[in-house]
């Protein structure tokens, strides 16, 4: 590991610690950053840096090359950035191995390569901190101008390919670790967990609930040994906000956990992490070892007497773990199958303590929440479901990428704006929110503001966060055949209504899809939807049939189309 | 009932009825004769909730909410109803759907047509060579009986979803059996086959696990499991004598019967 590896006993330490990293992000020489994600990586980023690799060895140029997360423009990548002191950061896009030569050329005459420069950043508000980068190279357009970025806001991504996830130091220079530091050495537990409170902030796995008073539940649940767990067993097709909060800020999400595990009065950290992400397991496990070698992690950190460490558990690839009992029994190595709530897992989690389980953004919200304060968190955001969301907005769009809004933007926003509208040109018809068993809401709905009351309203549902969009081609009576399809092979089969209703729903879809449809069928599609929905054991099951009832609802003409040709 | 336990009113269709609290309301509507149909559920076992036959109505300040009866506890004025026309839709669809999964059995044919369902609209399940015959509803009675009670998980679910089936692991006649038949004992839908061949025990269902006999001497009777029969007679303290040990149950009560021993305990021989 790079950086003074001087464990931090004192704030002061860590104010020490933040003015040697400010020199990783700001090196007083030309620094090239590849945004290496998973996404990234997937067109060709490591190809990309090993070439810029090759160069500025071989040239022997005073050039800092490092890898940074992913700054959320899928279609844009690969992206690299260049900064150069006293000018700002500039963010090149569509970057291949071929640009390399280029690349470094321009950047040892203290300019960029002009044509693949997407916009510049003057300086960057990480929330905890700011970094000014400089002024200048006039002609390419500020970050702000960009329609996609533009109209984000940037809380849970604020750091997110900006710095090196794999280094400690660059978290710790944007104002990384100062919250959990100014909690544990001057805040009492129960005033973390009201601040918190004020915040408002609802947990990001789906539900909305209330996060500080399940913190509040869990502290004070009776049991002297008590887990914190985060979920980040993200599962839903279409859906890698958790994949890259993590690959791009690994360190974000533990000082969140920290906090947690700080007021609710444990020393037991677990992240209950699906097997399918090895980088951001790989990353994890990294930014674990080097808090606790800065001595932020383990035993009395900062002489606190506050002790804490933090395990990995990997899932094997099971949607159904993402529900929380589940979760629990997969923890203990058993299968991960629901039991009926309650005891919820406040009160007996796993190996029958209370657990606090948390999604990964929501760990993500609190840092800022302690370093800005509730009433800058409740700023952001609509009444009642503050601060921001993070979407995956894929499928069939013209922007593909990581959006993060305030909760309460209108699906037009996020489609028609940052998203671009439809790939191609194309009309939009729908997005299905929530996953797998959120809904189809038509293109006539999008001023639905994005919150976890409206997306109900409309038969969806918030989810984790994934917006899949359809255009005009898209066959919706398809869509709800391929999501019941996923459900039904990701039921874990404890329970007859999600086990066979949704095998039956499926059976049904598929003959309608093969134009062997009648209107009987669709009657029937209904009433054991129905069924499905007020009679499974967990969550799996009573969402999974949302496809199904938005698209006979929204679009009950595409059904009834397929039934017609079919006779 | 437990000694000491609190004692509290529910209310079940209307009518009160005095409660443990904290049973299973699925037990207090039992005990009271009120019919909630149920296929998941053993007293001994810890709740389920899996088959969904019980789910009633609780109703809480005029509001109702959907809950199985077997996972519910009774508290001080909890109201439940249990056939309302909601519930019974349901529980008819539920029924249907029984009846696709396991249409050769007949306990969920009876149990079906008490609620006029007599017939499916969906596919029958239909697997050629079924070890469980058509019959198995995955319940998981047998899988918990023989991992909580018995200690064996010789059983267990494999695969998920509609794939889901009840067998030994890799389908291979499994060391882990007892022999014991607790199994097929709970199966509310009498899925599990056994056969009693000679000095041997077929676990049908179970991969044609064998298991070896004992052989009773005096009658010359197979009557248990040996290994099993081993492990549970080193079990009582003080043990039985070692002349009654290989008996079978009849022949061990004549034996008793006639006197031939002053006492049945070991400890009580030694040392009496």
């Amino acid at each position: 590991m790079a950086g003074s590896a001087m464990p931090i006993q004192t704030p002061g330490d860590l104010v020490k610690a933040r003015e040697s990293g400010l020199l990783k992000l700001k090196p007083g020489r030309p620094r090239i950053a590849v945004g290496l994600s998973t996404c990234g990586i997937a067109v060709g980023g490591e190809r990309l840096i090993e070439r810029l690799k090759e160069i500025i060895t071989a040239g022997g140029h005073d050039i800092d090359l490092v890898r940074v997360g992913c700054i959320g423009f899928c279609k844009e990548e690969p992206i690299v950035n260049i900064t150069i002191p006293g000018r700002p950061l500039v963010i090149l896009h569509r970057v291949s191995p071929d640009d390399a030569e280029a690349i470094v050329k321009s950047v040892l005459n203290g300019s960029v390569l002009e044509e693949k420069a997407l916009c510049k950043v003057s300086s960057w508000d990480h929330i905890t901190g700011s970094v000014i980068y400089g002024t200048g190279f006039d002609t390419i357009p500020d970050y702000h101008d960009i329609t996609f970025f533009g109209r984000q806001t940037k809380v849970i991504l604020r750091d997110a390919g900006f710095i090196n996830p794999e280094d400690i130091d660059e978290y710790i220079a944007v104002g990384g670790y100062q919250a959990f530091v100014s909690a544990i050495t001057s805040r009492s537990p129960d005033e973390v967990i009201d601040i918190v409170k004020q915040s408002d902030l609802r947990g990001r796995g789906g539900a909305g609930f209330p996060a500080g008073l399940k913190w509040e539940i869990t502290r004070k649940a009776k049991g002297h040994l008590k887990y914190i767990v985060c979920n980040a067993d993200e599962g839903d097709p279409g859906a890698y906000m958790n994949r890259n909060e993590m690959e791009s800020d690994p360190h974000m999400l533990i000082e969140g956990l920290l906090i947690g595990a700080y007021a609710i009065g444990t020393p037991d950290a677990l992240i209950y992490i699906r097997a399918e992400y090895p980088l951001a397991i790989e990353r994890l496990k990294k930014a674990i070892g080097q808090a606790r070698e800065y001595g932020l992690v383990g035993e009395n950190i900062l002489g606190t007497g506050f002790s804490c460490d933090i395990q990995l558990a990997t899932g094997a690839g099971a949607f159904v773990c993402g529900e929380s009992t589940a979760l629990a029994a997969s923890i203990e190595g058993k299968t991960g199958r629901p039991r009926p709530r309650p005891p919820r897992l406040t009160d007996s989690g796993v190996w029958g303590r209370p657990t606090d389980l948390n999604n990964v953004e929501t760990f993500c919200n609190v840092p800022v929440i302690l370093a800005r304060g509730a009433e800058w968190y409740r700023g952001i955001g609509a009444k009642g479901n503050t601060g921001t969301k993070v979407f995956s907005l894929v499928g069939k769009v013209e922007n593909v990428g990581m959006v993060e809004v305030p909760l309460g933007t209108t699906l037009r926003t996020i489609v028609s704006e940052i998203g671009d509208g439809g790939a191609g040109g194309k009309a939009v018809k729908a997005v299905q929110t929530g996953g797998p068993s959120g809904g189809c809401i038509p293109a006539r709905l999008f001023d639905t503001p994005v919150d976890f009351e409206h997306l109900n309203e409309a038969g969806s549902m918030m989810g984790s966060g994934g917006i899949v969009v359809m255009d005009e081609d898209t066959d919706m009576v398809d869509i709800a055949r391929y999501f019941i399809n996923f459900a039904t092979s990701e039921s874990c089969g404890k329970c007859v209504p999600c086990r066979e209703g949704l095998k039956h729903t499926l059976l049904i879809l598929n003959k309608i899809v093969a134009g062997k449809g009648s209107s009987a069928d669709l009657a029937m599609l209904e009433s054991l939807s129905d069924t499905i929905q007020m009679t499974s054991l967990c969550g799996l099951g009573q969402t999974a049939p949302n496809p199904v009832l938005t698209t006979l609802k929204y679009f009950r003409e595409e059904y009834e189309a397929l039934i017609k040709e079919g006779t | 009932m437990t000694e000491g336990a609190r004692m509290v009113t529910v209310t079940i269709n209307k009518s009160q009825y005095r409660a443990e609290e904290g049973e299973t309301m699925l037990s207090v509507a039992m005990r009271n004769g009120i019919d909630i149909p149920h296929l998941c559920y053993e007293e001994v076992l810890d709740p389920y909730g899996a088959c969904r036959l019980c789910m009633v109505d609780h109703v809480t300040c005029g509001k109702r909410t959907m809950m199985t009866a077997c996972t519910m506890r009774a508290k001080e004025g909890l109201e439940i109803m249990t056939d309302t026309p909601e519930i019974v839709k349901y529980r008819s669809t539920l029924f249907e759907l029984y009846l696709s999964q396991a249409p050769k059995s007949d306990v969920i044919k009876e149990m079906a047509a008490r609620y006029g369902v007599t017939k499916t609209r969906f596919l029958k399940k239909i697997v050629h060579d079924d070890p469980l015959g058509g019959k198995c509803i995955l319940c998981g009675l047998c899988v918990r009986v023989c991992d909580e009670i018995m200690g064996g998980s010789a059983i267990g679910f494999i695969n998920r979803g509609p794939s889901t089936v009840v067998n030994t692991p890799f389908f291979d006649e499994n060391p882990a059996c007892l022999g014991c038949g607790t199994c097929a004992k709970v199966c509310p839908t009498h899925a599990i086959e056994i056969e009693d061949l000679g000095d041997t025990r077929i676990m049908k269902s179970w991969s044609g696990t064998r298991i070896a006999l004992q052989l009773c001497p005096d009658c010359g009777q197979y009557f248990a499991p040996k290994e099993m029969l081993e492990e549970i007679l080193s079990l009582p303290d003080p043990g039985i004598v070692e002349e009654l040990k290989p008996l079978c149950p009849a022949c061990r009560a004549k034996v008793i019967a006639k006197g031939m021993f002053k006492a049945t305990f070991q400890g009580s021989v030694h040392h009496g």
